[in-house]
Formats: structure tokens, sequence, C-alpha cells
């Protein structure tokens, strides 16, 4: 019988070369048999720190989430449960006590302590840090040791959304190591973070990638921890659906909405969609005409419809939330979209006809960043100048000279948003509170404010959200800002990917310890 | 002494274009300069974040000096630059130095360029010369057809078409990523392929058609058809009077293409990747980190500037009338 000789084709020798050749890119991380979870910051090209204290990108919360552990945490009904806390209670309205786990360790291997606790807290105060969260800690009185495990937070007043501030979510109250932050120095420790978390921080190239490796003295039990992932930064989303397509990643932190139907589709993959804790708005400026008029705001505010923009923007991937507060944070499920949201042309021109400003008003709206963001601008400029005849035009800039301009004053209207916001003193409070840092509208109302101050001194969850409601009926009243809608929160992943739970906050880094990659 | 006046005038010439050379990027720097720091947006606010005090923005702007007068800051700078530092990353990598972040990217941007130009540069070789020899044939309709089709698809689209044929589809290149020459070089020709050719191929057609419209005229002249009467190869002809003198446009605009490679891809990395210096640049933009653009517009500047005394090194060796001799 005559031997077989093995056939070659063409098509195997290039499959052979294309292998051979991707042997670094596949085999690079994981010489020596450790398991690898590449999970991409899809949307970002930029981190700038590492540092908890000075964070203040989403993508710098992605990586900060897996190193570090804050006092508290949210499960995955969005509850707050302990984290570094064991257990914690509320002494009285304005002491909270803490008590901490045992045998907690930092990636140095010094242990935690309730004096890295207070100097995380007070840190995180200090003006010299100039800390993007520093309004969270602000209400801190004092921090009381009791012993090394035991601690009590006293605030100057009844303060409610401290619980929420001391999760370890977007809020920099991520617990630091007292004596190694000491001896490195603010910037070093930036660079090199030294957490609790599940992931230790092995390597970050700058606009490139982080690489994480596994804490094997992580607190939490758990076995077949995935050992290494790699967080290239990739700044186009549609390249991160490429990507996990062609199985260069195995999850992303973001999806491009109008992929994400048809992605839905593909049985390799997985869509992991909710309805997100973020807002979209046109932010106005109270203080220069045309938006130092009710009327005018509230004309605007009724002669466009939401419902279009979430179709057309987000590609039915949003809900317009009957207020600024995403729909997560309102008191019931089942609230109707208020009047001074409806679109009803007949009112908006009625409103308009109150106003100082009549048709052929001009005025500018600020538009930036990418397609999705600049398309509400555009459908609300046409829309409004439809119904009410005004010239409103938009202008282009980038994100940074927006940013500038809204800190600075330096604008009519600008369409704008934030993200991953957990408390609704964070939207109500810090977007239109008297002087709050996120407040570019300069609106200020004394019922308004009273009703904040009810809601931060309220500690029943229901009662508060009740509180918050009333207050932001009072904001619709005036319109200070244009509420748009929120959007939903997305992750792809490869279907050999099984453990992740997604939270409207936009969790993920906190994540990597409960994966697994078949 | 013919001899040495010869050589004497080269370098009369080649330290004129130098000079020239070195002003421009000089004039340029502070072009870019001035244009970054009149622009609206501030570093401050990239690099502290949302909620920064005055105090803070003030500190941070006092310990950059950019509250110096710019005319100020760009002496400084320019003084720096000539001894090699162009300073630390303000926003984008806080802290780590320029020339760092610049050494990681330009070699993959150099790397992907060269290999795109090596690709566009073979095949319009081959299609510019089938297509002049075979005027009018089916092979220039073809060839001719392609080119126009180069040319007038946009990178973008021609990258995804790339990575669903290519990537998704016949599974034979990632679809995303790049892996450094000096990791691995036969991962780095495997991950950049698409990217470069991308890159490639609107230059390859560009290059196709000048060189079969250079060689078409070179083809009809007249000391072409009497070396064909003395009884010279056709090969001969077309190598040593066709060819060699169609090449001198041919390579004046290859010259004016590389510009792309350094300035225009920045898509193309974002597409695919691909840690390069255009990327860098514009995050850097967007981030107001002065130093980091400063410097990425000067390695650009430099690298064209280098280009373009190639190509007229080039053009000069194969025509030395250039020099004005």
């Amino acid at each position: 019988m005559p031997a077989q000789s093995p056939t070659i084709s063409r098509r195997k020798v290039l499959h052979w070369t294309a292998a051979a050749a991707t042997l670094p890119l596949a085999v690079r991380p994981s010489l020596a048999g450790e398991s690898l979870l590449r999970a991409g910051i899809t949307g970002f090209s930029v981190i700038n720190t590492l540092d908890p204290a000075k964070a203040s990108l989403l993508s710098e919360y992605y990586v900060i989430w897996a190193a570090f552990n804050s006092l508290l945490k949210f499960d995955s009904n969005m509850q707050i449960t302990g984290d570094l806390a064991e257990t914690f209670r509320v002494i009285d309205s304005t002491t909270l006590e803490f008590k901490l786990r045992s045998g907690v360790k930092f990636h140095d291997g010094s242990k935690l302590t309730s004096d890295d606790v207070k100097f995380s807290l007070e840190r995180l105060a200090d003006e010299a840090i100039a800390s993007p969260n520093r309004a969270k800690v602000a209400a801190i009185a004092d921090i009381r040791i009791l012993d090394p495990d035991r601690l009590q937070i006293i605030t100057r007043a009844p303060f409610a959304p401290l619980l929420t501030y001391l999760t370890n979510t977007r809020t920099g109250t991520q617990i630091v190591p007292y004596k190694t932050l000491k001896t490195a120095g603010d910037e070093a420790f930036g660079k090199k973070p030294i957490g609790t978390g599940a992931y230790v921080v092995k390597q970050w190239n700058s606009n490139e990638s982080v690489e994480l490796a596994a804490f094997p003295e992580y607190f939490q039990p758990g076995t077949d921890r995935i050992e290494r992932v790699l967080m290239p930064l990739i700044p186009e989303e549609s390249s991160g659906t490429t990507a996990l397509l062609g199985g260069q990643i195995d999850l992303t932190s973001t999806a491009p909405f109008a992929d994400v139907p048809g992605l839905r589709q593909k049985p390799t993959l997985r869509v992991y969609t909710t309805s997100g804790l973020n807002t979209r708005y046109i932010a106005l400026n109270n203080r220069k005409p045309p938006f130092d008029d009710v009327h005018f705001r509230r004309a605007l505010s009724m002669a466009f419809d939401r419902n279009v923009l979430v179709k057309a923007v987000v590609f039915g991937e949003g809900t317009v939330s009957p207020g600024l507060l995403p729909p997560a944070l309102q008191p019931r499920a089942d609230l109707p979209l208020p009047e001074a949201m409806t679109f009803n042309p007949e009112r908006a021109r009625g409103e308009l006809a109150k106003s100082r400003y009549q048709s052929g008003t001009e005025a500018t709206v600020l538009i930036w960043g990418s397609n999705w963001w600049r398309r509400i601008g555009e459908l609300f400029v046409a829309q409004t100048n439809q119904v009410l005849g005004t010239k409103l035009s938009l202008q282009v800039g980038d994100p940074n000279a927006v940013f500038a301009r809204l800190r600075a004053g330096d604008f009519q209207a600008a369409v704008w948003g934030w993200l991953g916001l957990v408390d609704p003193d964070e939207y109500l409070g810090e977007m239109l509170g008297k002087g709050a840092f996120r407040n570019y509208q300069g609106y200020e109302n004394p019922s308004f404010e009273e009703l904040l101050a009810q809601g931060r001194a309220e500690l029943d969850t229901a009662r508060r959200r009740q509180i918050y409601h009333e207050a932001e009926q009072v904001m619709l009243a005036d319109m200070p800002l244009i509420p748009c809608f929120c959007s939903n929160v997305h992750n792809l992943a490869t279907s050999r990917l099984s453990g992740f739970e997604q939270l409207p906050y936009s969790n993920y880094g906190d994540q990597f310890a409960n994966l697994k990659l078949t | 002494m013919g001899v040495i006046g010869g050589v004497t005038t080269r370098l009369i010439w080649y330290s004129q274009r130098f000079t020239g050379a070195l002003l421009l990027a000089v004039m340029g720097a502070g072009l870019i300069f001035f244009a970054m720091h009149a622009a609206p947006g501030d570093p401050a606010l990239a690099a502290l974040g949302e909620s920064a005090t005055p105090e803070a923005i003030a500190a941070f702007r006092r310990h950059w000096h950019l509250d110096d007068p710019v005319p100020l800051q760009f002496l400084w700078w320019l003084a720096s630059a000539f001894r090699g530092r162009f300073g630390e990353s303000l926003t984008i990598a806080s802290g780590t130095p320029v020339a760092a972040l610049i050494a990681a990217r330009l070699p993959n941007t150099i790397f992907i360029g060269l290999y795109a130009l090596l690709l566009a540069v073979l095949t319009s070789i081959a299609a510019g010369t089938i297509a002049a020899l075979r005027r009018g044939r089916n092979a220039d309709v073809i060839a001719t057809s392609t080119a126009i089709f180069g040319i007038s698809m946009p990178d973008f689209w021609l990258s995804y078409m790339l990575i669903y044929a290519f990537a998704l589809g016949a599974g034979w290149f990632p679809a995303y990523g790049f892996v450094q020459p000096q990791v691995s070089l036969a991962a780095a020709i495997h991950s950049g392929t698409l990217p470069a050719l991308a890159i490639a191929a609107p230059m390859a057609a560009s290059f196709t058609r000048i060189l079969r419209a250079c060689l078409i005229e070179e083809l009809q002249k007249d000391h072409v058809r009497v070396a064909r009467s003395f009884g010279y190869g056709k090969l001969f002809v077309f190598v040593h009077f066709v060819f060699r003198n169609a090449l001198i446009p041919y390579i004046t605009v290859i010259g004016l293409q590389i510009r792309y490679i350094f300035g225009g891809t920045v898509i193309i990395e974002r597409i695919f990747g691909v840690p390069g210096i255009g990327s860098l640049m514009v995050d850097a933009g967007f981030a107001r980190d002065f130093p980091v653009v400063q410097a990425c517009a000067l390695a650009f500047l430099l690298c064209v500037l280098v280009v373009n005394l190639t190509v007229d090194a080039i053009c000069t060796a194969l025509n030395p009338r250039r020099t004005g001799r």
C-alpha cells in the first residue's frame, strides 16, 4: 500500500504563517501558562492618573476599581454593603461607625488599619490635593480612630449621601496605604498605585494600556482567578467591537450605540445592557440672554421631542427620564413625563409669547465630542427652531475648549452630561445647587436649596427620594437646564466569558475577580 | 580642478538646502507653539479635573510656567530643544519625559509608513510599467481603473473593508492591535499588514498614475526612438533611457506623499490600534498637552524635511544639472 503523503494547501500555509506571526501577540502575556483577560478600555485614549484622590475620568476608575477597595460598595441589587468594612452602623444622625475586615493587606504587604482609612479620607479633603471629589467628604468634621480595626466618621450635620460617597464607585474614597504613600509621594503613587484590590497594577504605558496581575493575598476568597489582565486603551468604540469580533480582546467597557442591535444577533458575543446612571442635557447659562428668561427656557423644553433624540441619537438605547435624575433614582418607576418636558408645540409657543425673547431670537449652542453627542445638539436646534422660529445655531468645539468655556461662564447653551453618578445629590446638588462645582448654569433658588438640605439630612432612602423628586419639580418649573435622556450602559464580551455582573454606574474593573474565561 | 569645483558646488547646494530646512523647522515650531497657545482651552483643566480649585489651577500654571509671556516660553522651549530636551508631558502622561513618549511611538509610525511605502512603490512600479507598455489595452484599463478606485476610496472605509475581508472574514490578520517591531519583527509585519495596506492603497494609485504618464511621455521622446533605431534592445532602452528619466517626477511625487504617512494616518492608527505618533499628537492636542504636541509636530516637520532633502538628493543624483552646474 503506497504511503499517503500529507497534502499542504496554500490556505493552510497562510494560516500557519499567520499563526506563527501572531504568536508573540497571543502568547507573550501568558508565557508561563497564566490565564489572561484582555479587557479593552473603549472610547478613551487617556488615563492621567491612577491615584483615586486625583482621578476624574471614567477610564481611570475602570482600573482603580480593580486595584482598590473602599469602605463600602454596591451589591448586585445596588444596595450598599460592606467592602473593606466588615460591618457598619449608624450611631446617630451625624456618626457612622465602621469595623474593618481583619487581615486585609495592601499590595505591598502592609496591613490595612484605621489609620489608612482616616488618612485616605482626610487626604481627599485636603485642598492641596485638589481632588475633583473633595466636595464629597467636605461634610466630615472628624474621623475618630477607636482601635486599629474600628473608626467613626462624624459629619458636621446629618449627611445622607455620605454612605454612597464611601462606596467603591466614582467617588475617590478608595483606601490608600498611609505609610507607602507618604514614602512614595503623590506623583509616584499616581503612576504606581498600591491598593487592597484583587489586582495589582504591574505596568501602565501612557496612552496605550494598563497591565494587571492577580493579587494572591486578596481578602475575598476565590479560586481560579484570572491571573493577568491586559487593558488596552481603544479610543474608537467601533475599533473595540472589531477587536472583540476578531478575537484580540475579550471584553469591552462600552459599545457603539448604533451597533448594539446587530451585535445582539451574534452567537459568539454577549451584549450586557442596563439602564445607566447618567444624564444628558442642554446646559443653559441662566445669567445670559436669552436664557435668563424662564419662559424662554420652558418654551425650548417643550419644543422638541425627547423620544426622537433617543431613537435618532442612541438608536433606542436610552430612556426619557421624567427629570434630570435617571429612572433608577426616581421614587417610582411609573412616573409620567412632566408637562414641562413633554413635546407640545402649542404650549411651547404659548410660553414663548410670555417671554421677553420672541421668534427670531439668536443664540449659540456649543457641541463637541463624537458624532452622537453632536447629534443631540443638531436635533435639538433643528426642532426648536422649527417649532418656535428661533435662530439657534451650533458651534463645534473640542471637549477641553467647551469645558473651559462652561467653567468660565463663557457660553449661552451647550450639550453636556455626566456618567456614573450614583447619588441623587450628585445630580441635583452638584449640577444645580447654589455655587456647586457642576452648576455651570448659575442656577439658584432658595426653595430648591431648602429641599436639597432636607434631602441631605434624610437618612431614610424612600423619604429621601421623595424629597429629591420634589426638588426636581421645583427645578423643572425654573428649567435652568433642559434634561434630554439617559442612555443605556453596554458591555460586550466574548461568549467564552462568564461571571460579569453589570451595574448601572458603568462598573468594570471591580468585576475582574469574578470572571471566568473558558 | 573641475572635479573639485563640482564637489564644492554640490556641498554649497546641500548646505543651502540644510540651512533652509533648519530655518523652516524653527519657523514651523514657532508657528505651532503660538497657535497652540492661542487656541482656547487650558491644560490645567485637563490635568486637574472638573472641580479643581482656582488655587490649584494657579499652582499648576505656575509650576509649568504657563503664565510666562508666550514668546519667552517659546525661547525657553527652543533652548531646551536644541539641547535635546523637550520637557515633560503636562496631561496625557503627566510628568513623563516627552522624548520618551516620542521615542516609544515614532518607530511604530516609521515602521508602518515604510511598510506602506514599500507596498505602494512595488505595486505602482509593476502596475505603472505594465499600463505604460500596454497602453490602451486591457492591462492598462485595469491598472488605470484600479488606480482611480484607489484614489477615490476614503481611508477609513478601506480600513474597515480590509478588516471585514482579511481579519473577521478570512482570519489571516488581527482586526486590532500592533506588535512593535522591537518585540517581534515577524509579528510586526503580520499585525502591520492591514494598516500598511490601508495607507498604501491611495498612495499606490497615485504613484501608478504618475509613473504611467511619465513613462508614456518618455517612450515617445526622440532619443528613445533613436536608441531603438541603433539596435539597442527593448529592455535596455526602457531601463536606461525611459525608466530612469521617468523616475525624477515619480520620486518627487513619492516625497510629497510621504507627508501623508506622517500626518494623515491618525484615523488608520485609531482603527487598527497602532500606537503611533499621529494619535499621540491628537490626544495631546485635545488634552492641551503643549510640550507633547510641540514635540510631535517638530518630529513630523523634521521627518518631512529629511524626506524632502533625500528626494532632492536622489533627483540631483539622477540629474546633476539640478545643482546649477
